[in-house]
């Protein structure tokens, strides 16, 4: 498809769950599958807005005259997610969380601004409205091929409750999701074709993953904004998967095609089905759906934490593994290493200590726990108990003053493992250069044409832990070619 | 600074340091920041020290729509009494809070369904504010406006809308003001604001409509009985009040059960009543301000007794702990000839229950006992903000003046409940 021929244009936009207390109410916010311990009924009718406007996609909702139940727990839901109470201050956390996002994206920070209403009547929300807060604006973010991709806002908003069963005349909800913070990112039209759509999500997707969000299904939606030269946008919503990312838009554009043929170029929000097409779903919303959440002050977002915020802001992946590689590390220990940030954290400070060799320091953190938690049939825990952050870092030290090889790392974490106290592990009775010669000589004697990693294996059988392997390879090396 | 010659409403481009922003003004409530709508509909701040310079783009036009009063021939008629509240507040494009529904057909444009049920012949707004600013005077303009509307043949029953936070205190007032009541009086009000569409206020005004079209001729507060928006509760006006500071179901029946329960289109009687009649309401608001409500608590000093008295008040209702106490043995103050220097200088005394649930018994205990004697009056069941509007009317009549006791413990409008069911 030659896309920039249609005048193809696209924009994301993401919608994140922050891993933070609800947004409103400081409520605990996960999902819950057990029974819930209660239900309340409640209808919504129609409001004029501010400007006594009737919002159009408002007006759509089918939400009037249908009975809502929404399903509660005692323990988790506040009178705030029942709509019995005034919305509390905005949750810190979670605005931390949305700021170090807008902040990976290069946005400018709003100093001050106002949590808003949108109004929504199809009963996803109690309150007849979902509260948002527009925090950032202008930034970008870089695609492999070097091309900035605009961001032009990041909000704050709650998440909306959870539809259980649609009927004719009544609609179920569950309160557990009402409330979870959201971050929403929206990027300018600066996407060019499919593939960029998709690059464009998969980034985002790694940058949020860095910062306190939730992971799993239905944890992350995206939406598409399309439009081709002559079209209005139109919004495509509820992409799980971005593998179908390219195929839905590819049909949107022939849909597009297709509405100029006929002489229509209405923007509308659409679903993405699983195939790869998609239905109408809603008139575009308009501006009139918002009003001031009067029950809040204006929110100022002070220099003093965005500069907090910027000196702790967490560290992509990509960013971490080109950091690693400098370091000298192998790309097969950076994988292992970035299994968990647990492990990264104990590679980067045993690696303070001894900085000499990071593929060292990498496998003391790493294959050699695992490989003598199976030798001696012992969960990865128990290894990690005896052979602790502390332990290691006290090994390291002795290598890095050169008091023990990088060699004999290996052979004293066996031998604390095996009970013996650090300090004696630590003290490597060294076999004297000229027996271990002596001993070569010896084994060329009576085994003669092996190769040298055999008379080594040979040599570490009879002294141990006794002689450093790299000093015993030299020696071998000299007698055998 | 850069002078700022805009005014709220005004559509203006700002520009500032890094970008440019076209927004429409609105008031703020911080003179540090100017408050705009971006086109997106998002509100943001703007700091004012960050504004180099502006231009106003667009003025602000005051586009007043003229909205018309449904006349509803051939319906029921009611009398509709707007006194402010959550209930009659909306909110303001330009300042972005929220102000006052200042005219009928506002109202019309927001209860549209009123008007559908009903043809309001008589409107009219006393003032406009929030009910912790009322006072005796208000009540009184209340029930003189309900009178007058009572006593058109043609309006079946009043309502009036009127903020939560002393709605019991107005509906006690017009207990006791009202009197051969023959028709109706309900009062209604609203805890979520009327711009969601979750407003409690939808439901609560439809079953007070369905209240006043009744044939229960009582004051009564009609509000949801519980978080659903499926009925509401018709509560008796003397023993009603407000539990929760935010909840939809905040108005409970004290030491009683509901009237009845009260759906859009029915009504389910609990409790006897009287019936609508012919006739006219008389309306008796004599009322007495120099009345004190004051709230018992350990260590309380009595003096504030003294400072009462001074200050001219004739009569004070104490919320009193338990079955009726107050500190008899406090080694530092002493309640007892506080007591005995206020009554004997003619101040009426009142005991009320700041359990707010049961009744007083001064016969159990020898504290009650001592006070009883002293000519305390302890008025059994009955809620002590009722007992506090009831000494202000009972004082208010000079021709009771010795009567005061006995009128105190009539049973005027059912602040009493022999039984004390729920």
């Amino acid at each position: 498809m030659d896309y920039a021929k249609l005048g193809f244009k696209a924009g994301l936009e993401i919608h994140q769950q922050l891993d933070t207390p609800k947004l409103f109410s400081g409520a605990p916010s996960f999902l819950r599958s057990d029974a819930p311990h209660y239900t309340i009924s409640r209808r919504l009718h129609a409001v004029a807005g501010e400007s006594g406007a009737v919002d159009e996609a408002v007006s759509h909702e089918a939400g009037l005259g249908k009975k809502f139940i929404y399903e509660g727990y005692r323990d988790t839901v506040s009178l705030v997610e029942l709509d019995e109470e005034p919305a509390h201050a905005v949750n810190q956390e979670a605005l931390d969380t949305a700021l170090t996002v807008a902040l990976l994206l290069n946005c400018e920070i709003y100093p001050v601004t106002q949590v808003m209403r949108k109004t929504v009547i199809d009963g996803s929300n109690t309150s007849g409205f979902q509260r948002t807060v527009l925090i950032a604006h202008d930034g970008f973010l870089e695609l492999s091929s070097g091309q900035k991709i605009g961001i032009a806002t990041v909000c704050l908003e709650e998440d909306s409750a959870r539809l259980i069963l649609r009927e004719k005349d009544k609609v179920v909800y569950r309160l557990d999701r009402l409330g979870i913070p959201l971050v929403e990112i929206a990027t300018y039209p600066d996407l060019k074709n499919a593939e960029q759509v998709k690059e464009c999500a998969l980034k985002l997707g790694e940058i949020l993953r860095v910062c306190r969000v939730k992971r799993g299904i239905g944890t992350i939606r995206q939406d598409v904004n399309v439009s081709i030269k002559g079209h209005d946008r139109v919004e495509i919503k509820g992409f799980q998967d971005p593998k179908m990312m390219i195929k839905t838009i590819d049909c949107e554009i022939e849909r597009q095609l297709l509405d100029l043929k006929n002489k229509k170029k209405n923007g509308e929000v659409r679903n993405a089905k699983e195939d790869g097409t998609s239905e109408f779903l809603r008139p575009m919303p308009g501006a009139s759906r918002m009003y001031p959440e009067t029950d809040l002050n204006l929110l100022r977002i002070g220099l003093d934490k965005i500069n907090g915020l910027k000196k702790n802001l967490p560290k992509l992946k990509t960013d971490i593994r080109d950091e690693l590689k400098k370091k000298g590390l192998s790309d097969e220990m950076i994988g292992l290493v970035l299994e968990s940030s647990e492990i990264l954290d104990e590679f980067e400070t045993l690696l303070k200590v001894y900085s000499l060799d990071a593929n060292l320091v990498g496998k003391m953190v790493t294959l050699w726990r695992n490989e003598f938690a199976t030798k001696m049939n012992k969960t990865l825990m128990e290894i990690k108990e005896v052979l602790s952050e502390k332990v290691l870092e006290k090994i390291l030290d002795n290598v890095n003053s050169k008091k023990i090889g990088a060699g004999d790392v290996k052979h004293i974490m066996m031998k604390i493992l095996d009970g013996e106290k650090l300090e004696n592990a630590l003290k490597v009775e060294k076999v004297d250069d000229n027996e271990i010669e002596k001993e070569i000589r010896e084994l060329i004697k009576t085994k003669p044409g092996l190769r040298a990693n055999a008379y080594m294996g040979m040599l570490m059988a009879k002294f141990k832990g006794r002689i450093d392997a790299n000093k015993a390879m030299e020696i071998i090396e000299k007698f055998v070619g | 600074m850069v002078e700022l010659n805009f005014k709220a409403g005004d559509f203006v481009k700002f520009r500032l340091a890094r970008e440019e922003i076209e927004a429409r003004v609105l008031e703020s409530s911080d003179s540090r920041v100017v408050l705009v709508k971006l086109n997106s509909g998002y509100n943001i701040g703007i700091p004012k020290e960050n504004i180099l310079d502006c231009v106003v783009v667009e003025k602000f036009k005051d586009a007043k729509k003229e909205n018309v009063v449904p006349v509803s021939k051939g319906k029921p008629s009611i009398g509709l009494i707007v006194t402010g509240g959550t209930i009659a507040s909306k909110l303001d494009s330009r300042t972005g809070g929220t102000a006052p529904l200042t005219d009928v057909s506002e109202f019309a444009k927001f209860y549209p369904r009123l008007f559908e049920r009903v043809n309001v012949k008589k409107l009219s707004v006393p003032f406009m504010i929030a009910s912790e600013s009322m006072s005796s005077e208000h009540w009184i303009t209340i029930a003189e406006h309900a009178k007058e509307m009572l006593n058109d043949s043609e309006i079946r029953g009043v309502i009036i809308t009127h903020g939560s936070d002393t709605l019991h205190y107005t509906a006690s007032a017009l207990s006791f003001f009202l009197r051969d009541l023959k028709k109706p009086v309900v009062l209604t009000f609203s805890q979520r604001s009327i711009d969601r569409a979750s407003s409690d206020a939808e439901l609560n005004l439809d079953c007070a409509v369905t209240m006043a079209l009744s044939n229960c001729a009582e004051v009564m507060i009609v509000g949801h009985a519980n978080e659903n928006d499926d009925y509401c509760f018709a509560l008796r006006g003397t023993k009603v009040r407000k539990m929760h500071s935010s909840r939809r179901d905040t108005f409970k029946p004290i030491n009683c059960s509901p009237l009845a329960k009260v759906w859009p289109d029915k009504i389910e009687f609990l409790e006897k009543y009287n019936a609508r009649s012919e006739g006219l309401t008389k309306l008796d608001s004599s009322f007495n301000d120099k009345v004190a409500l004051v709230y018992f608590y350990p260590g309380q000093d009595p003096s504030i007794l003294d400072y009462y008295l001074v200050q001219g008040y004739r009569g004070i209702v104490i919320a009193m702990s338990g079955l009726g106490h107050v500190a008899i043995e406090d080694v530092n103050y002493f309640w007892e000839s506080a007591l005995k220097r206020a009554i004997k200088n003619g101040m009426v005394v009142c005991a009320s229950a700041q359990t707010i649930y049961g009744r007083l018994n001064p016969k159990v205990y020898s504290t009650g006992r001592m006070l009883d004697e002293m000519g305390i009056i302890y008025l059994e069941d009955m809620l002590a903000e009722t007992a506090f509007v009831k000494l202000g009317f009972v004082l208010g009549h000079k021709n009771w003046k010795s009567l005061v006791r006995e009128k105190m413990l009539e049973n005027f409008n059912g602040e009493f409940n022999s039984l004390l069911s729920e």
